[in-house]
């Protein structure tokens, strides 16, 4: 069973992208949810993860912190990272992209998008 | 020019539409000029600063009832179910998303921008600040306000 990390403040996003999951046939993951970065991380360290999903704008630690954090880790480097945030644009997926993120999606996210960013994901 | 045709009022009506569409599964229109719906003063209202590339404030308010049930039909629970924290998520987390596509909307492709965190007003809607734009919107006869104020972000609308 694959197990997906999700860092976003609002339970609104969570509920939104754990419905998105569920559409596209990830249903049966495990789910963490986390409120910011920090919690996130946390998570992710805790036990073998598959996927993290988070938001940028999020307190105590964003999303662009948190992937830093990740990529910069050992031990969750090769962990794919998917921002799905509403502070995007070409030019800020583009930093996203550089810093490592498997790709940035923007908010409100639904299941065909979710589906596109996943497809190597799901297939595994 | 009329302000309904600056790039400003049309970056923001695009963005609250499909917000509200996307998430909520509602259609957003403009309230006709002839009708005057009022928010009433006890309105549940949320506002967001926008920090970079200008320093800038959106808000939006929307009768107590129109977010209530809005909250029910988004978490799939009874009306009476709904929860304070569930109302202020759902507000909050779609003023914040509205933003971040008005901001897309409005700046080139190649212009980054930064956002802070939804906050959720207390007591009655603050009165607007001079030089403020602001959206009469109506969802199914319901209305909808929002508000955009902020010199840098509002100057090109007038």
């Amino acid at each position: 069973m694959k197990r997906i990390v999700i860092a976003d403040d609002s339970s609104t996003a969570r509920m939104f992208i754990k419905r998105c999951l569920d559409i596209i046939g990830l249903g049966d993951a495990e789910i963490v949810e986390a409120e910011h970065g920090k919690e996130a991380l946390a998570a992710a360290k805790a036990e073998p993860t598959d996927l993290l999903l988070t938001d940028l704008n999020m307190p105590v630690m964003d999303g662009e912190t948190l992937l830093k954090w990740v990529k910069a880790s050992p031990k969750l480097c090769e962990m794919p990272v998917v921002i799905i945030t509403s502070a995007g644009n070409p030019a800020k997926e583009q930093e996203l992209l550089e810093l490592g993120a498997l790709k940035v999606l923007n908010k409100p996210v639904a299941p065909p998008m979710l589906m596109e960013a996943l497809e190597s994901f799901i297939d595994d | 020019m009329p302000h309904q045709d600056t790039a400003l009022y049309k970056a923001m009506l695009d963005a609250v539409r499909q917000t509200f569409e996307n998430m909520a599964f509602v259609e957003v229109t403009e309230q006709p000029e002839e009708i005057d719906l009022q928010i009433p003063t006890e309105a549940a209202w949320v506002s967001i600063l926008i920090h970079d590339p200008v320093q800038g404030e959106v808000r939006l308010a929307m009768p107590q009832l129109l977010l209530q049930e809005m909250t029910a039909d988004m978490f799939g629970i009874g009306n009476d179910e709904v929860t304070e924290n569930q109302r202020q998520d759902i507000i909050a987390e779609i003023l914040n998303t509205l933003a971040g596509l008005f901001m897309t909307n409005l700046l080139p492709d190649d212009q980054t921008y930064q956002l802070g965190l939804p906050e959720h007003g207390e007591g009655p809607i603050p009165a607007n600040e001079e030089g403020s734009v602001i959206w009469n919107l109506q969802i199914e006869g319901t209305p909808l306000l929002l508000v955009a104020s902020g010199i840098g972000l509002t100057t090109e609308n007038h």
